[in-house]
C-alpha cells in the first residue's frame, strides 16, 4: 500500500500546517483569476521545483499526475471540441498546478498536524452540540485510506484480469462500492474501540 | 505515573469500577442482528486472567467478544461490565477495555507509527505535544522506536499487528480483547506476539482458530451456534473440541457446510 505522507524533515515538513494550508487556499483563489499560459508555466515550474527539493523522493511524487491525466485529456478535448482550446490548456494547467501544490501539501504534513490545522474550522459546530473533532477526524481518515482504496481497487483489478485476460470493466464498480463500504464499517468499529471521534476526555 | 502525561478525567461521574472481579457477568444474554438470532441465553462470569474463545465460522464468537467493550449490545438478558449494567458503561468502555481487530489496515487511523500510537493518548485528552513525546518513548521502551516515523503502510503484517496492540496498549486498559489477531501471521510473528500477549499484565480474552494459543489459557469457551457449548479448563475444552472436529469430518461432513 503507498503512503501519502513523505516521511523527512524538510524545510516543507517543518513549515506549520495552518500556513501550508492557507498558501494553497490563497494560491489556488488566484489561479482562479488569472489567465494566461505564461503565468501558469511559471507556476507549473515553480510547483515541480517545491518537489525538486524534497529529493529524488520528491520528484517521484510527481508521478501522481498519471492519475488526473484522463481528466486532463478529457478537458483538452471538450474545449477542443467547442472550438476553445486555448481556454482548455489554461483550465488543464490550473488544475495540474493545484493538484500538485496540494498535494505537496499532503506528503509533507503529518496528519495529527492536519487534523490540528483543520480543527478551527469546524470550531462553529459546538454551538449545535456536535464535536468538531468529527468532521476534522473524517478529513484525516480521507487522506489516511484513499490510498488503501486505491489498492482495494488493483487487486480486485488483478483478480478480475486472472480470470479474463481483460484489464478493468465496469463490472468492477460494485464490488469496489462493497468492499469500500465494508472497510469503512470496520474502520468505523475501530475508531469506536478507542472512543470514538469525539475521545474519551469529555466522557466519563 | 511520571510517565503519562496529565489526562482529563471529564465531570461525569464513572459508573465503571475497572477494579471488578468479575469484570463481565452475562446473565441470559442474547443478540438479535435483524431477523438473525446470534447469540443465545448465554449465562456466564469471566474474572479469569486468559480466556480462550473458540468455535466454527459462524458461530458468534466475534459478536460475543464485541458485547465485552460496547461494540455491540445485548438485546436480550443482562450484561454487567466492570460491575456496571453494559448500557452505562457503553460510554466508559473503551477506556477500561482494549480491542484489537483481525486486520491491521482496517484498525490503524493514522498514517504513521507514532502519530497512530500517539491518537490513543489524545482520546485519553492528552495534548498534542505531550502524546506525541509520550508515544516515541512508549515505543522506545516496546522496542520499536527506530520505526516511530515509519509509515503504518509499510510495515509488515507482524509489525502492523504488533503496532495495533502497542496503539491500545498506550490506552492502559484493563482488559486487551482479540478477534483472530494473529490470522494473517506467519508462524514466527504469531508466536512472537503470542509471546508479547502472555507478558501483558492485562486480562486477555481471545478469539483464535489455532489452538495451540490456548495451550496456558486459564479457561476457553467453545461457541456454536451462538451458545455457550463447553466452558472450562484449556486442556478439557480443546481436547473435546478437537474430538468434535475428528469427528465431523469422520461423519462425511459436505462440503457446502464449510
Amino acid at each position: 500500500m503507498i503512503s501519502m505522507y513523505l516521511q523527512g524533515d524538510s524545510w516543507a515538513h517543518r513549515l506549520p500546517a495552518g500556513l501550508k494550508l492557507l498558501a494553497v487556499a490563497l494560491g489556488s483563489l488566484i489561479l482562479f483569476h488569472v489567465s494566461s499560459v505564461w503565468i501558469f508555466t511559471g507556476c507549473l515550474v515553480a510547483v515541480v521545483a517545491l518537489y525538486a527539493t524534497l529529493g529524488r523522493e520528491g520528484l517521484a511524487q510527481l508521478r501522481l499526475l498519471r492519475g488526473i491525466v484522463f481528466f486532463v485529456v478529457a478537458l483538452l478535448a471538450i474545449h477542443w471540441l467547442s472550438g476553445s482550446l486555448d481556454e482548455g490548456v489554461v483550465v488543464a494547467m490550473r488544475l495540474v498546478v493545484m493538484v500538485l501544490a496540494a498535494n505537496f501539501v499532503t506528503i509533507t504534513t503529518r496528519l495529527d498536524d492536519m487534523l490540528d490545522a483543520v480543527l478551527p474550522l469546524f470550531a462553529p459546530l459546538k454551538l449545535f452540540g456536535v464535536s468538531p473533532r468529527t468532521p476534522a477526524l473524517g478529513v484525516t481518515l480521507v487522506l489516511r485510506f484513499a490510498p488503501h482504496l486505491m489498492l482495494v481497487f488493483s487487486r480486485l483489478r488483478e483478480a478480475w484480469q486472472a480470470r479474463t485476460a481483460r484489464r478493468s470493466s465496469w463490472r468492477l464498480l460494485a464490488p469496489f462500492a462493497i468492499q469500500s463500504l465494508r472497510m469503512s464499517d470496520n474502520v468505523a468499529e475501530a475508531l469506536k474501540a478507542r472512543g470514538g471521534s469525539a475521545g474519551l476526555s469529555s466522557s466519563p | 505515573m511520571a510517565f503519562w502525561p496529565k489526562i482529563r478525567t471529564g465531570s461525569r461521574e464513572r459508573v465503571c469500577n475497572p477494579d471488578a472481579v468479575p469484570y463481565a457477568v452475562f446473565e441470559n444474554v442474547g443478540l438479535t442482528i435483524g431477523a438473525r438470532k446470534v447469540l443465545h441465553g448465554l449465562t456466564l462470569s469471566l474474572s479469569e486472567d486468559r480466556v480462550g474463545v473458540i468455535g466454527l465460522n459462524g458461530s458468534g464468537k466475534s459478536t460475543f467478544v464485541r458485547l465485552l467493550n460496547g461494540l455491540r449490545s445485548p438485546t436480550d438478558g443482562k450484561l454487567t461490565l466492570f460491575g456496571a449494567p453494559s448500557a452505562e458503561a457503553e460510554k466508559e468502555l473503551p477506556r477500561h477495555v482494549g480491542f484489537v481487530f483481525q486486520n491491521p489496515d482496517h484498525q490503524a487511523i493514522f498514517p504513521t507509527v507514532e502519530e497512530e500510537i500517539a491518537f490513543g493518548l489524545t482520546q485519553l485528552g492528552a495534548d498534542k505535544t505531550a502524546s506525541r513525546e509520550q508515544a516515541r518513548r512508549f515505543l522506545s521502551d516496546h522496542g520499536f522506536g527506530a520505526l516511530a516515523s515509519s509509515p503504518f503502510a509499510e510495515l509488515s503484517e507482524g509489525q502492523k499487528q504488533y503496532v495495533c496492540i502497542l496503539a491500545v496498549l498506550v490506552m492502559q486498559p484493563r482488559l486487551l480483547v482479540l478477534d483472530e489477531p494473529m490470522t494473517s501471521l506467519d508462524g514466527l510473528s504469531g508466536r512472537k506476539i503470542r509471546e508479547k500477549l502472555m507478558s501483558l499484565p492485562q486480562k486477555i480474552v481471545m478469539i483464535s482458530h489455532d489452538l495451540s494459543h490456548f495451550e496456558d489459557f486459564d479457561r476457553v469457551l467453545w461457541l456454536e451456534d451462538g451458545r455457550l457449548r463447553m466452558d472450562g479448563p484449556a486442556a478439557e475444552v480443546l481436547a473435546a473440541y478437537e474430538a468434535d472436529i475428528d469427528r465431523r469430518l469422520g461423519a462425511g461432513m459436505e462440503v457446502a457446510a464449510l
